[in-house]
């Protein structure tokens, strides 16, 4: 407002340096411009104050405006006064409670976006988290072997460093993680658990190699894959099979961590990990993913997240 | 076999379901107690129970964490018939606070001089009757939220077949379930699910917190119930969020939705 006042003045100025004598008539044009600014503006006031007042205080007003035009001997004036600002009112009524809803959903939906970053993020961060029990084990199956197989200590030790490298998400990059990677991370992982439980373990990966450019989102293979390993393998004498897998189904990626191992009960915890991925595809996809568990014919468990197929933007490769 | 006495050579047995775990005490004790003699390797908790029974060692090293039964609950069965001592590689379950001599236990991996330390103390304890360590099994116990009373546990899990699958739907996703003839329907936000078991058998397996039954036939989920209203004969009817369908509310259970 005051910017917009003050460069005609000062135009205004510059000119009437240059020519005194037409100063005058561009006073009065601006002062015209002035008034009818103000008039617009007070009228748009009005206009906004008539569709915010209620109907009722409209009515009182009209019924003041009256007895003052009563006093001042102007009814006629009044009433036409009143019907137009009726008229106004049902008009502007219309429009204005159509622009508060629509600014009413445009902040919702910015606040939706924000607090869906924000609980992602949060949530992201704590699947990241690394269990210490699989640290601390992995570390002195390190120290182990640096006494009776160096070669075998050094390549765990890699496997560690790998796997602790996209594992923490302040070291992950800002792109956006595709399947590629989790399968990289997971097989760090699998690497590591093939040394501690041995025969115990077999890992099989079959992802065909043009889905692993595919997104998809970050440390959720990871969970499912320790699920597996931690309620299904591990508490199994015999150990069994891991196997990760990925088609498209209906245009959608679908990833499956199958494991041979003791199964689900109904009464299983449904458990952080697993509440925790459902969460995060609900406010990373908003309804169009989905985690599976399902029970295959040959018993064990099958995980399975369905994402949107989305290939990842062209990255330079390190 | 082996009589237990203390002027024979000291006896143990080692139970971890990682090979290189076991190796890995079993170096260190070598070191610590030569004369210490390794009788037999367990991967299991039910392992290590035979072993002891058929061995009869002084010593029995359990790891916590191990398939089948766990470290803590073959201390609870072994419990006064051998020397334990806990090996853990994360020390989750605060077994360091007990460290008060009766019971020992080890971090993985095990430093010679805590080694050295453990092996001087059960040296001295040796011609003593094993502890049958009541205390810490019993805090061990609550710690781990195993045995003892355990709350009852509720079904978080649906199982049903989807199409030709077998799916776990957790119950967190389920809106209602409702008799349709023969079966139960599971109605979920994107589809929907029939099991054979009845209502009446499911209530009993639902946790109360999660789930109302509502009507002879209807079971609904708390968290889901959007709003209740009232029909033109006075009839409660519950929306449920993200299904259309409307559930009411037989007379039995209106006082589920008295107005506050």
């Amino acid at each position: 407002m005051s910017t917009d006042q003050r460069s005609p003045s000062t135009a205004n100025a510059a000119e009437r340096g240059k020519s005194g004598p037409a100063s005058r008539p561009m006073g009065i044009r601006e002062a015209f411009r002035a008034i009818r600014k103000g008039i617009v503006v007070m009228w748009w006031s009005f206009f906004d104050w008539l569709a915010a007042i209620s109907w009722k205080a409209l009515l009182l007003v009209s019924f003041l405006a009256l007895v003052l035009a009563g006093i001042f001997n102007h009814p006629v004036l009044a009433v036409v006064l009143i019907i137009t600002s009726f008229i106004i009112k049902v008009v502007a009524g219309g429009k204005r409670r159509a622009e508060l809803a629509a600014s009413e959903a445009t902040m919702r939906a910015e606040t939706e976006q924000l607090e869906r970053t924000v609980v992602e993020a949060r949530m992201e961060a704590l699947q990241a988290q690394i269990e210490p029990h699989f640290l601390f084990n992995t570390l002195a199956s390190i120290d182990q072997l640096i006494q009776t197989d160096p070669p075998r200590a050094s390549k765990m030790q890699q496997s560690l460093i790998r796997y602790l490298r996209s594992a923490m998400p302040q070291m992950r990059e800002g792109r956006r993680p595709t399947l590629g990677q989790q399968i990289d991370l997971c097989s760090a992982f699998l690497e590591i658990m093939a040394v501690r439980m041995e025969g115990r373990l077999q890992a099989v990966v079959i992802v065909p190699e043009g889905l692993k450019s595919a997104v998809f989102p970050s440390m959720m293979l990871q969970t499912l894959v320790e699920n597996a390993i931690k309620h299904g393998l591990e508490p199994k004498p015999e150990g069994g099979l891991l196997e990760i897998s990925a088609e498209i189904v209906d245009g959608q990626l679908a990833v499956h961590v199958r494991d041979t191992g003791i199964g689900f009960t109904p009464q299983a915890e449904s458990g952080v990990g697993l509440a925790n991925i459902r969460e995060r595809l609900k406010a990373l996809y908003n309804g169009r993913a989905e985690l599976i568990i399902s029970v295959p014919p040959a018993g064990g468990t099958c995980a399975t997240i369905k994402v949107p197929y989305e290939i990842a933007p062209a990255t330079p490769s390190a | 076999m082996r009589p237990s006495s203390t002027s024979a050579a000291p006896t143990a047995v080692i139970a971890d379901d990682e090979r290189l775990m076991r190796e890995q005490i079993i170096d260190r004790l070598k070191e610590a107690w030569p004369e210490l003699q390794i009788v037999g390797e367990a991967s299991n908790g039910n392992e290590a129970i035979a072993i002891v029974q058929s061995e009869e060692p002084d010593i029995v090293f359990l790891d916590i964490r191990m398939p089948g039964m766990d470290g803590i609950q073959a201390a609870r069965a072994l419990a006064g018939r051998v020397h334990v001592v806990f090996v853990t590689a994360h020390d989750e379950y605060a077994i360091s606070a007990f460290e008060h001599g009766a019971i020992d236990y080890l971090l993985k991996p095990p430093e010679p001089q805590r080694v050295a330390l453990t092996c001087e103390r059960l040296r001295a304890r040796l011609n003593q009757e094993p502890d049958p360590m009541n205390d810490l099994l019993a805090q061990l116990s609550h710690r781990l939220g195993a045995g003892g009373l355990k709350p009852r546990e509720y079904m978080r899990w649906v199982q049903a077949s989807v199409g030709a699958n077998i799916r776990m739907i957790p119950t967190s996703d389920i809106l209602f379930f409702r008799a349709e003839d023969k079966y139960t329907r599971v109605q979920t936000e994107r589809f929907e699910a029939l099991i054979r078991k009845p209502i009446k058998e499911l209530i009993d397996e639902l946790d109360p917190d999660e789930f109302w039954q509502i009507h002879r036939s209807t079971v609904v989920r708390v968290d889901a119930v959007e709003q209740v209203s009232r029909d033109f004969r006075g009839r409660q009817i519950v929306h449920v969020k993200g299904s259309e369908e409307k559930l009411e509310v037989s007379r039995t259970f209106n006082h589920l939705f008295k107005q506050m």
